[in-house]
């Protein structure tokens, strides 16, 4: 058998890279969400500093491209600050902070697209601002973001391909190595690519389901 | 009792309150009637706290709605009924109904949820407690409103032209309703344009002019020719709404 010829052994390599993708998908995300909700109520209760500062970083992480933030985390902070870092926290930490900071500008654009005049009539009653948040805001907010958040998410699975780059063993750095032992580049990254359209879709369907659900509230089923 | 003393509130240069006096106690049904931009749903929206005065001073049984801790207390002691509704569109009818007893009165659910279903009964509308208030009317829409407002159980009931945003037919279902609480001693602070049907309810009618408040007097003087007619702005006005 010579080397270049695909074994079964292969098939185990693709799926745990596909473990480590989804996995690093799922904690960064997770971490993101979080991240980006709890920015998006500090700014609700526009705290002051802490607010400007928020913003200012979601800036700075929306306009760079996130290979460069994941070579500044990996390379320049840790010679900078002499740190030791390896790939894989260096990835969590960078696609955790890009997720967080789309994250905060779906949750400011949503909380902003619920009516005042509800907001009012909640004040008026009596609620206070963090049972308005929670009670009136929060879940219309929610219901409303989950479109553009789906959308989001299916990005940060393909951006997760990048973190190949410094060596943690995701499914594109399989396929990579996979590639240069096998030379059969057309068959790896078409097997490679519909692993992550798989995934990419299960996320969107998850989302679209969730969606359906969270806005049984409003009739409107479009034109 | 509801006390407004000297009230002033500009937005910017335009002065919309302009040293305002009022005192409903309670039992009683007051009208305020102008016309449009007069200030009439700014005192409302000062009364219940959602506009900061410049100047003077609002009680609601002498809670200061000033100061933030007596805010609290006295947005406990009124509701509010809005003009365009305000319902919270994720919620059914009986949760919008039953949300600020809840959270706020922190009485038991289950209570409040009986209450909230009897309101909708009286209102006739005890078979859509579980509709959305995007599958209502608006007539129904306002009728939640006022169950809503009703479910705190108020010492004052603050309408802000209840009827503005409703066609005749629905005007009248929300109308009868207020009535029947009117005879029932409810206290009421009633900005409207339906003259008519605040002369058959209100004790007294107050007419607010660019801000100041023009007369205020007890329902038949008001409405007597040596009374507010005597004062032309009031008979223009109300020559122009009656032939409408």
């Amino acid at each position: 058998m010579r080397y270049t010829e695909f074994t079964p052994f292969d098939l185990w390599l693709l799926a745990q890279g596909l473990g480590v993708t989804i996995g690093l998908f799922l904690v960064t995300s997770l971490i993101g969400l979080l991240l980006g909700a709890l920015w998006g109520v500090i700014r609700f209760y526009r705290v002051p500093v802490l607010t400007q500062v928020i913003t200012f970083i979601a800036e700075i992480l929306k306009n760079s491209p996130v290979l460069v933030q994941l070579f500044l985390v990996f390379f320049g902070f840790p010679a900078f600050f002499k740190l030791n870092m390896t790939p894989v926290n260096a990835a969590i930490i960078t696609l955790s902070l890009n997720t967080a900071a789309f994250v905060y500008v779906i949750a400011v654009s949503s909380i902003e697209s619920i009516g005042r005049d509800q907001i009012e009539a909640a004040r008026v009653f009596g609620l206070t601002r963090w049972q308005v948040l929670r009670h009136v805001i929060a879940p219309q907010a929610l219901a409303f973001s989950i479109g553009p958040l789906t959308a989001l998410l299916v990005n940060q699975l393909q951006v997760t391909s990048l973190i190949s780059v410094i060596g943690v063993m995701d499914l594109s750095k399989i396929g990579a190595n996979l590639n240069l032992r096998t030379l059969k580049p057309f068959i790896v990254w078409t097997a490679v690519g519909i692993l992550y359209y798989l995934s990419a879709k299960l996320v969107a369907t998850l989302g679209a389901k969730l969606e359906k659900r969270l806005r049984a509230h409003s009739a409107f089923r479009g034109l | 009792m509801l006390k407004v003393d000297n009230v002033k509130k500009a937005f910017g240069q335009t002065t919309v309150l302009d040293g305002v006096n009022l005192t409903v106690n309670p039992g009683e049904v007051v009208s305020i009637l102008g016309s449009s931009g007069s200030g009439k749903s700014t005192l409302i929206r000062c009364i219940n706290g959602l506009e900061k005065l410049n100047a003077g001073r609002i009680t609601v049984d002498d809670f200061d709605v000033s100061k933030p801790k007596e805010l609290a207390e006295a947005r406990k002691r009124s509701a509010t009924v809005f003009q365009l509704f305000n319902l919270y569109p994720h919620m059914t009818a009986l949760q919008n109904i039953t949300l600020a007893p809840v959270e706020v009165l922190k009485r038991p659910k289950a209570e409040v949820e009986a209450e909230g279903r009897a309101l909708l009964q009286s209102v006739g509308l005890g078979d859509r407690a579980d509709a959305y208030p995007a599958q209502l009317s608006g007539g129904q829409r306002q009728r939640v409103g006022i169950c809503r407002a009703l479910a705190m159980k108020p010492r004052y009931l603050l309408l802000d032209e209840v009827t503005s945003a409703l066609d005749p037919e629905m005007t009248a279902e929300v109308l009868d309703i207020l009535a029947k609480l009117a005879k029932s001693g409810t206290t009421m602070v009633f900005v409207t344009h339906e003259i008519e049907f605040a002369r058959q309810i209100s004790n007294r009618i107050v007419f607010l002019e660019k801000g100041k408040l023009l007369v205020d007097l007890p329902t038949a003087e008001f409405f007597a020719a040596d009374g507010g007619l005597a004062q032309p702005r009031v008979a223009q006005f109300l020559s122009k709404m009656r032939k409408d």
